[in-house]
Parts: C-alpha cells; structure tokens; sequence
C-alpha cells in the first residue's frame, strides 16, 4: 500500500501543476494579445521589446482615431442587443407551445429548425446580396442585421428555450389555465418567472453568437451597419504594421463577450446542449 | 385538450420566418445555378441580368465538377472540419479528466480555460496569425530566431560544441501557404473549441457513478481500463453532441479561412462559393448547391446519430 500512497502524494502535486499549466497555455494567446496592445507599434515587432517595454494606453486612447472603434462598437451593441429581443419574443411563445402543448409533429418541426442551422450561408450569399441591395434597398442597414442575425440563431434559441420550459411541471401551466388565466398571462405571470434563469442564458448565449457573428456582417454591410468584426477583418491587411494598435482594438472587440462569458459558463453548457448533457 | 388552434398560432411566426428565410434565397440559389449569370462581361452584356433566355442547364454543375479547386475545396473542407473534430475531442477528454479532480484554484482554471470560445472569428484569426505564428515578427519568428542564436552559440562550446555543430538553423514556417494556413486554420479552430468540449465533457464526467468506479477498483481493474471501459462509454452521448454541434459551425467556417489565406489557394467550399461569386454567379450558385447537398448527407447522419437522444 506504500506505493499507492506515495503515487497519489506525488500526483497530488502534480495533477495541480498540470491541471494550471493547460489552463494558462490555452488562456496565453488572449492573455499575449493584451500584452502586445500595451506596447507602441514599434516595440510590438521588436523582439528587443518582447518582455520588456514602457507600456502605455495610447494604443486604446487613439483607437477612435485610428479605427473609428466607437461607431462599430455600437453597431454590435445596437444589432445584437435588438436581435436577441426579437429572437426571445417569437422564440418564447413558440416554445411555449411546443413544450406544454405538444402535437405529434413538434418534434419534427423541431428537428428540422436545426436542420436550417445546417444550410451553409454561403449557398445563399449572393440571393441574400441580390434581395436586399436590388429589391428590397435595405443593404447595409442596422434593420438587415439585425433581421438576419435574429434569423440565424432562431432555431438555437427555440431549441434552448423549449429544453428549459420543458423543465417546468405541466402541472403549474394547467393550474393557471384552470383558474382562468389568459394565454398570454400564463406566458407572463408563471411561465416566465418560473424560466427566469434559462430565458436569461439563452438571451446571453444568442448575445454572445450574434456579437462574434462574422458571414452575414461581413458580407451584407459596408460601413453604415458594419460591426466590429467587419472593423477587425477589414483590417488584417497591414501584416505586421501596426501588431499594437491591432492587438488594443483586438483588446476591445473582445473584452466584453469574455467577461460575459465567464459569468455565464455555468449556464452555457445545459444552453448549448440543448439539455442533453447533465 | 383539443383546441390546436393557439398552439399553432404561437409557432406560426417563428416556423413562417424560418421558412421564408430558408426557402427563397434557396430557390433564387437553384434557379441561378440553371442560367448563364455572370456581374461583367463586356462580350455577352445579356449575361449580367439573371433571366430565363440565358438556360444554362447542368452547364454550371459541369463547370464546376471540372474546376479543379471544386474536389480540392471539397477535400480540404472535409479535411479541416475532420481535423478539428479528432483534436477538440482526443483534447478535450484528456483535459477534462484532468481538470475535473479537484486541487486548488480550479475555479480560476475553469475560466482561464473557456475563455478562447468566447473570441470572436475575426479576432482569432488576426491574433494567430500576426501574433502568434508569423515568421518573422510573430513569437513564432521570434522564438525561431532566439533558438538559433542559442545554438549558434553553443557551437563554440568546448566539449559539446560537435555535438551542436550538426544541428542545423531552424527555420520558421510561413503559415500563409496553400497546405501550411490550412494547419493554421484548424490550429486557431482547436484552440477556440477545445474548451468548448472539455466544459461539455466536465459537466457530464460529474455525473458519472462513482460507486461503479469504486467497486472496480476493488475488483483491481486499473485506471486504464476504468476509463476505457467505464468512463468512455459514459461519455458516448455528450461526444457525439460535440461532434455535432461542431460540425453544424465548422462546415461554414468562414473567417478564419479568410483572414489567414486570402488569395493563397487554402480554401473550403465557403470560400469558394465567395471567389465565383465575385464575377460568376451561376458557378457560384452550383457551387452553393453542392454544399447544401454535402450539409444535408452530413445532416441526416448527424441527427440520426444524436437526434433522438435530444428529445428524451
């Protein structure tokens, strides 16, 4: 039995060294892009400079100049905030339905709203582009992103919500359609109290998807609705050129979806697995 | 309960919207990928509205099975997309054994783990590539370079100096040619999803039985053989999900590929479509239309496999 001792004493100083160092190699690359954003242009590709440097914030004080960061920024904030709401609000009622009043096709339906998930964008780009540039004449605005954004993570936020609701005694529903209470005061005075904390991640994970979304707000913008991954892929080009004033715009493209995200890790995994996993 | 109608009345919106979004770029696309199409052409002005009198046929479907980048984009999609799923998987099983023992700060571990999913495309794939690998003002160039000095050093070294005199200069690799940012691409991929299946794969190592481990481990079944038998058929359902899910965002990777290879001839059946449709509407169409049939092939299999685990 000494030896099993000494096995477990030796990996309980090990596990630990190895469990860290996984966690810090996977979280260097984010933690090198803030980094290099402290340092001028020049130090950034001076491996003189590559530990050493005076830092400074002037890479985040020029950055409206620079990349006009602010405008985009919004941009994300506008677009994704509004179409998350508007995901939420068809998304509820439909999950509502399909998780207290089955029918012997909601699962089908189901299954193939997932389905649509799988359609590759690019089938449809240059449909997309024709639509909404010659017939429609609504390219390029905050509308358009925010209709396709909503669209594309429709089918996840259904199947998200429709695997919380589902959580929810059958009992409680019928209670209140017992006493009379309306459809719609069902949805707002039990449903919703009561799937408080799985709306909330769904609302916060369809945030997360629509902010790094990077085909549709690429391709249907140009300037006045772009958003900041249009800002970052647009401005790839000047390969080594100014790593620093990159890395700070970098920085602030994605700081705030990382802070999220860590708050809502927990609920991430019950969201993403549509409940399949526990 | 036999009143439908409200029922219905609440998904009609949501199943409307999907449907109009699903099904009239989609046929535009189908239509398209049957008629001569192109933006310019100084020769045939005819071609450059879409319209009926220019019937093409199968011809786009023709041209594009002769194009050689069609079965290389096809090859290289279903290389990188097989890639990264072997990686996050084999990865994310070994990482999330090792993080779901309890030792001091796991918590901080956890997020400093889960935190590259949270990236957004754009920014991974201008991180990687310029900070990361490039070869010469990258860590990657850097690390190479200070390698070199080192060794070049250690040549003049008295006893040992032989010894280092037969290793060569390294030199840095340039992820920017056809096969090299195709490894870059599934490298940046990796690291962005890998947390992605350790934290699925955590969540269900936790609610594995215990008692079963410790009765085996009475029996003396080692740890190898527990994790073998016991623990990987436990983790059957939330692999697959993995797969799953990864397969339904990978397919589309767009950004990435983008960022890394533009121009470069690395390229997927996405960036593909997106290089006809520059001039060739019609290819790029045909094109459109291969990929939704291999999405579909992949779909069917995909939801076959796990579909019916999701609805229980």
């Amino acid at each position: 039995m000494a030896t099993v001792a000494q096995q477990s004493k030796l990996s309980s100083i090990l596990w630990p060294v190895a469990a860290w160092s996984i966690g810090l190699i996977f979280f260097f690359p984010i933690f090198w892009l803030v980094f290099t954003s402290l340092k001028t242009d020049q130090d950034a590709v001076n491996p003189e400079h590559l530990f050493f440097f005076t830092p400074t914030l002037d890479n985040y004080t020029n950055m409206t100049q620079n990349y006009d960061y602010w405008k985009f920024a919004m941009n994300s904030v506008i677009t994704s905030g509004f179409a998350t709401l508007f995901a939420l609000i068809v998304g509820v009622p439909a999950a509502y339905a399909m998780a207290f009043d089955p029918s012997r096709h909601t699962k089908d339906i189901l299954m193939w709203m997932l389905s649509t998930k799988m359609l590759p964008a690019a089938a449809v780009l240059y449909p997309m582009t024709f639509l909404t540039k010659n017939t429609l004449g609504i390219f390029d605005t905050h509308f358009l992103v925010i209709l396709v954004l909503c669209l594309v993570n429709l089918p996840i936020v259904i199947w998200m919500l429709f695997t919380y609701f589902k959580e929810i005694p059958k009992e409680i529903i019928e209670a209140g359609k017992m006493d009379g209470v309306s459809t719609w005061g069902e949805i707002k005075d039990i449903l919703i109290p009561l799937a408080w904390g799985g709306i909330a991640s769904t609302a916060l994970l369809t945030f997360i998807f629509c902010w790094n979304e990077a085909y549709w707000t690429v391709r249907l913008t140009t300037f006045n609705a772009s958003t900041l991954s249009t800002l970052i892929e647009g401005n790839r080009a000047p390969e080594g050129l100014f790593f620093g004033r990159l890395s700070a715009v970098s920085t602030a493209a994605i700081a705030p979806i990382v802070v999220l995200g860590w708050f809502c890790q927990k609920q991430l995994v019950a969201g993403l697995t549509f409940g399949a996993v526990k | 309960m036999a009143d439908r109608t409200l029922p219905r009345i609440l998904q009609t919106p949501a199943v409307l919207l999907l449907l109009i979004w699903m099904l009239v770029p989609l046929s535009m696309t189908l239509y398209f990928s049957f008629i001569r199409y192109v933006l310019n052409s100084s020769i045939r002005p005819e071609w450059t509205k879409p319209a009926l009198s220019n019937w093409r046929g199968f011809g786009n479907y023709e041209y594009v099975l002769n194009a050689k980048d069609f079965w290389f984009a096809i090859q290289n999609s279903v290389f990188i997309v097989a890639s990264i799923l072997v990686l996050t998987v084999v990865l994310g099983l070994g990482i999330a054994v090792l993080v779901n023992k309890s030792f001091p700060g796991r918590g901080i571990v956890r997020v400093l783990l889960i935190s590259p999913f949270f990236v957004m495309p754009a920014v991974n794939g201008v991180l990687w590539i310029n900070m990361i690998l490039d070869p010469v003002l990258g860590l990657q160039g850097i690390a190479v370079g200070g390698l070199n000095i080192l060794i070049d050093g250690l040549r003049d070294f008295p006893v040992l100096g032989w010894f280092f005199n037969l290793w060569p200069q390294i030199e840095p690799i340039s992820f920017r040619a056809t096969q090299t940012s195709a490894y870059a691409v599934i490298m940046m991929v990796t690291w962005q999803w890998t947390p992605f299946a350790v934290l699925i794969f955590m969540t269900s190592l936790q609610s594995e039985d215990e008692s079963q481990k410790e009765a085996a481990t009475l029996d003396g079944a080692s740890p190898w053989s527990q994790f073998i038998n016991l623990t990987v058929p436990h983790l059957a359902r939330p692999i697959a999900i993995v797969i799953m899910i990864q397969s339904i965002f990978h397919l589309s990777l767009y950004a990435e590929i983008e960022i890394v290879s533009r121009g470069n001839g690395n390229k997927n059946l996405p960036y593909l479509i997106g290089e006809f449709a520059n001039n060739n509407i019609g290819a790029a169409s045909a094109t459109g239309i291969f990929a939704v049939i291999l999405a579909n092939i992949i779909a069917i299999f995909l939801l076959r496999m796990v579909g019916k685990s999701l609805m229980d």
